[in-house]
């Protein structure tokens, strides 16, 4: 008798409840879109920022061995596979050295090619 | 069955394009839910003003939370349990002001010992039957409601309450009785309230 009983009555809700839950619904979208425009450019202006900076920092602190390091890469890029291959061992070896200048050059590089793939493709990528 | 076939393929799409935030399975979502929620809302004891916000934020809550619903309950039973949720936090936010309130709905009570009045002016049995509900304890009340109008499964309340199973079935043992203590008196005969 109490489960027939109470499954007869119908709770009464405002008229209008549906259509106002799908306003908040939509605003809620619009919000979030809106923070994640906010958010890529924001990432991107950080990248863009501390890229700049390390590279200043790194030409005026260290000159020397930004020097070495961007005609290593020079010499890597241009044709000599060959003597670079010859050459890894020692290659290995700077690394190994100067391991902490490395790794920092490598998590910046890191951040600056995801905000820039951010930048190009992250729309897309998130739409999908 | 294979009109059911086609019911529950159409159930399952559309709670696909739930999850991947369509707003018209939003809509329907709302639609088919909201009587559920604003139950859940009122037997909990929150003022009228408080029933609509409480409802608002649970199926906001819900929206935001349907990308990861996993489907191992019921999409009732989740709901359900947001809203009481939601619910037990607005009791809590506003403590101090309900006690207040009880304490004048106690004394208002008081003078209307023994729940519902007699039938004698041929009110619905419905009508008798909700008053009395409504005068069980908030949390014996929403377990009640639970398993007898929404025919929830013991463990489903116990999920829904966040609390142990043992606890629910005393909750509806206790609300059982004592909807049978006050039906007995309301509608002049022995109401066996659990069958």
């Amino acid at each position: 008798m109490l489960g027939r009983t109470l499954r007869r009555h119908s709770e009464p809700v405002p008229a209008d409840f549906t259509e106002r839950m799908l306003r908040q619904a939509r605003e809620l979208d619009e919000k979030r879109i809106v923070s994640r425009v906010i958010w890529q450019g924001r990432s991107a202006l950080a990248g863009t920022i501390l890229l700049g900076a390390a590279a200043i920092v790194g030409i005026v602190a260290l000159p020397g061995r930004i020097g070495a390091l961007l005609s290593s890469i020079g010499m890597g890029f241009t044709g000599r596979g060959g003597a670079l291959i010859d050459r890894f061992p020692q290659a290995v070896g700077v690394v190994r050295n100067e391991w902490q200048l490395y790794a920092v050059l490598a998590v910046l590089l890191a951040f600056a090619v995801f905000c820039l793939l951010d930048l190009l493709v992250g729309d897309r990528v998130r739409m999908a | 069955m294979v009109d059911g076939m086609w019911e529950q393929h159409g159930e399952d799409n559309r709670l696909r394009l739930l999850c991947s935030g369509d707003h018209e399975a939003f809509s329907w979502f709302v639609d088919k839910y909201k009587e559920t929620v604003f139950l859940c809302c009122r037997r909990l004891g929150l003022r009228e003003d408080e029933v609509e916000d409480v409802a608002s934020e649970t199926f906001m809550a819900a929206y935001k939370g349907l990308s990861r619903y996993s489907g191992r309950s019921e999409l009732s039973t989740w709901l359900w349990s947001i809203a009481y949720r939601k619910g037990i936090d607005c009791l809590r936010r506003n403590r101090r002001e309900r006690q207040l309130e009880d304490e004048q709905e106690n004394e208002i009570a008081a003078g209307r010992e023994n729940g519902p009045t007699v039938v004698t002016d041929g009110r619905e049995t419905e009508q008798v039957v909700w008053e009395a509900v409504e005068r069980l304890p908030r949390l014996w009340r929403v377990a009640v409601v639970l398993h007898y109008r929404e025919e929830k499964a013991i463990a489903d309340i116990a999920k829904i309450m966040d609390t142990r199973e043992n606890t629910v079935k005393t909750y509806l043992f206790r609300g059982r009785q004592k909807l049978r203590e006050m039906l007995s008196e309301a509608l002049g005969e022995d109401c066996n309230a659990g069958k």
